[in-house]
Formats: C-alpha cells, structure tokens, sequence
C-alpha cells in the first residue's frame, strides 16, 4: 500500500531557473497538500496536464526527492525515513532513467541483480523470463547501444522489474514507445496486477488511463482535484469518458480558458 | 556490494578501447619518448663535462697538500693553480662559469693539523663553487670527495697509523659562502627535481579524463539516477566509484612509471646535480613501501577531488570546467616544489595536501625524508580523502545536486 498524506514539494529556483519559466518568486508548489491511497492488484492512476506536478509525486514516492511537508508511506516504510527499505520494494521506470550503453543487456541484469542481493540463480531466471516476455532474448549478449530505442525502453523496464518488486512505479509508461511496445508494456502491467502487484503510473493521456485504470487521481496544478474509480470521476462531472470529465475538472479549477 | 561497484567502474574502463588508449598507451608513450629525448640531451651535457678541463685555484696550500696532489694529478682532469688569491675576487667568477672552484686553505694549516686535538677545533678548508654550473659541480665533487678525502686518508695514516681513528680536518664546516649560486638556475638543475612533479601531475592527469568521462558522463546520461535507486548505501556507491578509479588511476600512473623505467638506461647516466641521488637502483624496500604509500595516498585526494567534481557538475562539459582550475593548482603545488631545496623543509609544508606529497618524493629522492615527515604527509592525505568521500556521499544526498530540484 502507498499512503500520500498531505504531500507537498516546494522547488527552490535559481536565478537561472527564474529566468527560463518566467517566474518571480524563488519559490515553486508543484505539490500542494495532495493525499491519496493506492493498494495492491490495483493499477492507479495519476493523471494532469504537463506541469501538474505528476512526475515530481512518484519521484518522492521512489525516494529519490523529500517531501517538503507531509508524508509518504510506502508498504510501511516512510520514503524519509526508511528510504532503504522503500528502494527494496518498489521499482522506478521512467525515460529518464538510462542504462550505460557500453554493457550488454545481460551484464547489466545481472549487475542490478546483485545490488538487490538476489542469488545467481535467481537473476538468471528472472533474466530468462523478462527477456522471453520482452524479447530481448536474442540481444541479450549485445551492446546496449546497438540495440533499436524501442527495445532499449523495454530492457530498462526489464532491469528495473529485475528483483521482481511489490510496487511498480511508472511516470508516462507509454510516452516515446511505438504502437506495438506501448501495448507490450500495458499488458505486462495488466499482468503484474493479476499477480497481485500494486501499480502506479502517471499520465497525460485520459483513453490511456480510461483503459488502465482501477482508480486515479487528478491533480491540477498541484491540487488534487478528484479521485476515486473510473466510474465515480464520471458520475462527479456528470462526463461519459475520462477526457469530458478532465476538460470539466479543468473548467472548474482553472477557468474557460482552454 | 562494494565490489560490485568496483568491478563493474573497472570493466566499463577496460573494456572500451577508446578509453584504454587514452589512459594508458598514450601517456606512457610520451612519457617514455620525453625522457629519452631528455636523457640523451642530458647524457650530451654529461660527455661533455666529463672531456671538460676544470679551471681550479687553491690557496695558501700547504706544502703536504701540493706534495698529495702531485701524486694524484694524473688522474684528473684538473688544471690547478697554486698560489694566494682573493676570495672577493673570485665570486664573481665563479658565478659566471669562468673559474670551477677555488678551494682555500686555512693559515698554518700543517701545523694546526699537527697540533689538532679532540679538544680544539679542527682546521678547516673551504671550498667556493657554484652548483648550478655543471663543471664547476663536477670540479668540486671531484675535489672534495677524491682529493680531499685520499689526502686525508694519508694525513691521519702519517700522523695516527690509523684512517679510522679521527678526522684530520672539516671542509666548509664554517663556510657560509661555499655555494655561489645562480638562483633561477640551481632551481631548475637536477632531473631528479622533475620526476616527482612529473609524476604528480601525471597521476592527476590520468585520473582526470576518465573520472569526468564515467562519472559526470553518467549523471549526463541518466544511469547515476538508475544506481541511486537500488537499496545500496549511499556511501558504498561513493567509495565504489572512488576506488575504482583509483584502480585505474594507479594503473595508468603504473604504465606511465614503467615508460620512466623503460627510458631509464637512456638517462640513468644523466642524473647529477645538488642532493639528487641515483634513482631506481639504490632505493630500500622502506623506501619503495614509502614511494607507494605516499602515492596511493595522493591518488585518493585526486581521485576524491575528481569524483566530487564530476558528481557535482550537470554535465561533462560543466565537469571540465570546474576542473580546469583544479589542474592548475595540482600543477602549481606540484611546480612549487621545485623551488623548495632539498633538506630542511619545514614540516607543517608536508602537512599541505598535494604539496607536501610531492615534496615527500622529492625529499625522497634525494634520501632526506623522515619518518615523521612521511608520517604527516601520508596522515593529511588520508584524512583529505575521507573528508571527500564524506562530501561525495552527501552530494548523493542532495536532490538539488542530482534531481536539479
Ligand atoms: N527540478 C525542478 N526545479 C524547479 N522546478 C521544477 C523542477 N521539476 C519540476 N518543476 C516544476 O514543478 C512543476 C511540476 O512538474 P512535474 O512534476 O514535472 O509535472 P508533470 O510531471 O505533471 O508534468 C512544474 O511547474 C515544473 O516546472
Ligand atoms: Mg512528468
């Protein structure tokens, strides 16, 4: 379970990123007092425009930023205070998240197999069985950097699953990826969830979420603006799909202006 | 888990030739061809000195010391001039090279040496010469350490029946004046002066290319964030990549030493000059196992500084950047010493980082380094770099530094 309790994160800007975004204070809310509860065999959503402050929410969530106040409970671990733990549990996919491309996609498996101290015997199964699913079988003992971008973006969701975590975080899992490999990718999430993994992914896209989704959030701006299933965003906005509720959600927060 | 770490730093490095070759083969290469160049122009210099004639004046000699020498004169290579010179006079010739030496001795010197006694101070001769000339410091080595000493040898025979029993005489035991030097020039003499700072600045260099390149070309890339996301302590990811850079570092300072040993015989020969002594074949075990420790512990303030470095900068460009002035003042420490004489360096300057390991090679070099010097010159370093490693795991802290937020 990943219990967001009053999560918020305040960017402190330099003067140079005062410059690019415009701004004239020195200080950023891109999370403002959001909660939200998110359980296993449940893939939930977290969905809002660019800027909303989505992927500066899973980034907390994956330890890798501190809350500025609040907190977050990952499978009992709060991400400050136990972020060993959290990493344990949890694995982070994003396109930011790069592989060195110098090594073969079976080095670098096995590589982060063991910082999760899995046994030999362990990586190699697991190794087997993403590879199979993914595959990237065939490539297994090339170099990374000869490998097509799309089967790059499916290795690094392979070595980020590689410990076989309880909790798979996603920011954008479909964004960048071809037609084919996005849907391998929603698939393989479908399946996590059947086995009884909790999911959480960000998104842009409302038909990607309306697909996806068992519950979502939408946040706006840094505010949590609804939340709950599919079916209960639907009936607040009086909406019959996921991007009328949004674009009415979006209305009555920020205004006509879209 | 550490040596995870440090496997996987060592095959990204030995597996990529690009890399291989600019770490290893090519500074080795120069080196090996700068020091054979520099060798052959010093064994020049060397051939040269040895057909030279020396230009040598010896005052109020006594009548023993001229019936010594006429036994010996032979054998050198010397023009002698006996007679009663002027020191004042002489200074200046000697600083400009015309004369090598002028050696003088004190008044009634037969006689006080007759008379000489534990009680009573021995009589004195006193060389003038000036070290930064080549022949002057061959005419001079020659004299004092030759001449003088056979001529001593047979005083104390005549007067004792036993070379063993006590010293006839001091050479420049009071002499103040004895070296007349050319300041800018004494500095610069001696390869032996070089080769340590050649050796600090070479091990920095080596390190630097590469740490920039896997570190600061890791956080570029996005993959420092993917190794900061496994359950792995902070710390251990930091020594992991500062030792095994280290590893590297030492490598490539290894190749490079072994090109300073491959060009050995070119200038062995070559090596001469003020307090320098003969390098690689008279060395201790003591003072391979000090060269070593003084090194490894140096690598680990280069190393340090390089990973901290290139943590800290966003890109590899930016790492250049910041390193730009870091080398310069590697490189200045390491020039600096070079104008330090050798003996006496006072002891707090081997407590300076980088400074004082360099000069602890170089007071090695020439057999003039303490223990206790040794022992605060390898101390500082140490603690350098765990404070550095201490900065290094906070920045992987700082989600300012890594995140940009
Ligand atoms: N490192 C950062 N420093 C300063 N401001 C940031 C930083 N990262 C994100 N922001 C700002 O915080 C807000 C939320 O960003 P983000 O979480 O990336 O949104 P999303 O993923 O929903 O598009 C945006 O206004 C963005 O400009
Ligand atoms: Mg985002």
């Amino acid at each position: 379970m990943i219990e967001v309790k009053n999560f918020t994160k305040i960017y402190h800007l330099s003067k140079k990123q005062m410059k690019e975004q415009k701004l004239k204070a020195s200080q950023k809310v891109a999370v403002d007092h959001i909660n939200f509860i998110a359980k296993e065999g449940q893939i939930f959503g977290l969905l809002g425009p660019n800027g909303a402050g989505k992927t500066t929410t899973l980034r907390s969530i994956a330890t890798l930023l501190n809350p500025t106040k609040g907190e977050i409970i990952v499978q009992g671990f709060d991400v400050t205070k136990n972020p060993t733990e959290v990493r344990r549990r949890i694995g982070f996919l994003t396109n930011e998240l790069k592989l060195d491309t110098h090594f073969t996609p079976a080095y670098t498996m096995s590589f982060f197999g063991k910082l999760h101290s899995m046994s030999a015997k362990d990586i190699d199964s697991r190794t087997e069985e993403l590879f199979e699913y993914f595959g990237i079988k065939d490539f297994a003992n090339k170099k990374i950097s000869d490998l097509s971008t799309g089967m790059m973006q499916k290795l690094s969701i392979a070595v980020s699953l590689i410990h076989d975590p309880e909790v798979v975080i996603f920011d954008e899992p479909t964004n960048g990826l071809d037609i084919i490999t996005a849907r391998a990718v929603t698939d393989y999430l479908q399946k996590l969830k059947e086995r009884g993994k909790l999911i959480i992914v960000s998104t842009h896209i409302m038909t990607v979420a309306e697909k996806l989704c068992d519950k979502v959030a939408i946040i706006i701006g840094g505010k949590k603006v609804a939340d709950g299933t599919i079916l209960e965003v639907l009936n607040q906005t009086n909406a019959t799909n996921l991007e009328d509720a949004f674009f009415e959600l979006y209305k009555e927060n920020v205004g006509e202006g879209v | 888990m550490l040596l995870n770490i440090i496997s996987k730093e060592l095959k990204r490095v030995f597996s990529d030739r690009r890399l291989v070759i600019s770490t290893f083969v090519i500074p080795a290469i120069s080196i090996y061809v700068l020091y054979s160049l520099m060798g052959n122009m010093m064994g020049n210099v060397l051939g040269d000195i040895e057909r030279h004639t020396s230009i040598v004046y010896v005052s109020n000699a006594p009548q023993s010391f001229s019936n010594y020498f006429d036994t010996v004169k032979d054998t050198y290579n010397m023009e002698v001039d006996f007679g009663d010179y002027d020191k004042n006079e002489f200074t200046e010739r000697i600083r400009s090279g015309e004369v090598d030496l002028l050696v003088e001795f004190e008044d009634q010197f037969d006689a006080k040496v007759a008379s000489y006694s534990d009680s009573n101070q021995s009589p004195e001769i006193m060389t003038f010469s000036n070290p930064s000339e080549d022949y002057s410091n061959e005419a001079k080595n020659n004299f004092v350490f030759d001449i003088l000493e056979g001529y001593e040898k047979e005083i104390l025979t005549d007067r004792f029946g036993n070379i063993n029993y006590v010293k006839a005489f001091d050479v420049d035991a009071t002499n103040q004046e004895s070296a007349i030097l050319d300041e800018k020039k004494a500095a610069a003499s001696g390869l032996g002066m070089i080769v340590p700072m050649i050796l600090a600045i070479i091990l920095f260099a080596g390190a630097m290319g590469i740490g920039m390149d896997t570190i600061a070309g890791e956080k570029e890339r996005g993959t420092m964030a993917t190794l900061l996301l496994t359950p792995i302590p902070r710390e251990t990811i930091a020594l992991g990549k500062v030792i095994g850079l280290g590893i590297v570092a030492i490598i490539s300072a290894a190749c490079s030493f072994g090109a300073i040993i491959a060009s050995l015989p070119n200038m062995l020969s070559s090596f001469g000059g003020e307090g320098v002594g003969p390098i690689g074949l008279s060395f201790s075990i003591l003072q391979y196992v000090q060269l070593f420790v003084i090194m490894i512990t140096l690598v680990g303030i280069y190393v340090g500084l390089i990973c901290l470095i290139s943590v800290r900068a966003r890109s590899v460009k930016e790492a250049g950047t910041y390193m730009a002035p870091i080398y310069m003042i590697i490189m200045i420490a390491a020039f600096s010493t070079m104008f330090s004489k050798s003996g006496g360096v006072a002891l707090y300057k081997f407590a300076i980082p980088v400074y004082g390991s360099v000069t602890a090679i170089k007071e090695m070099f020439s057999f003039e380094l303490s223990l206790m010097e040794f022992g605060v010159t390898s101390g500082v370093s140490i603690i350098v770099t765990a404070i550095i490693i201490k900065l290094i795991t906070k920045t992987f802290n700082d989600e300012k530094v890594m995140f940009n937020a």
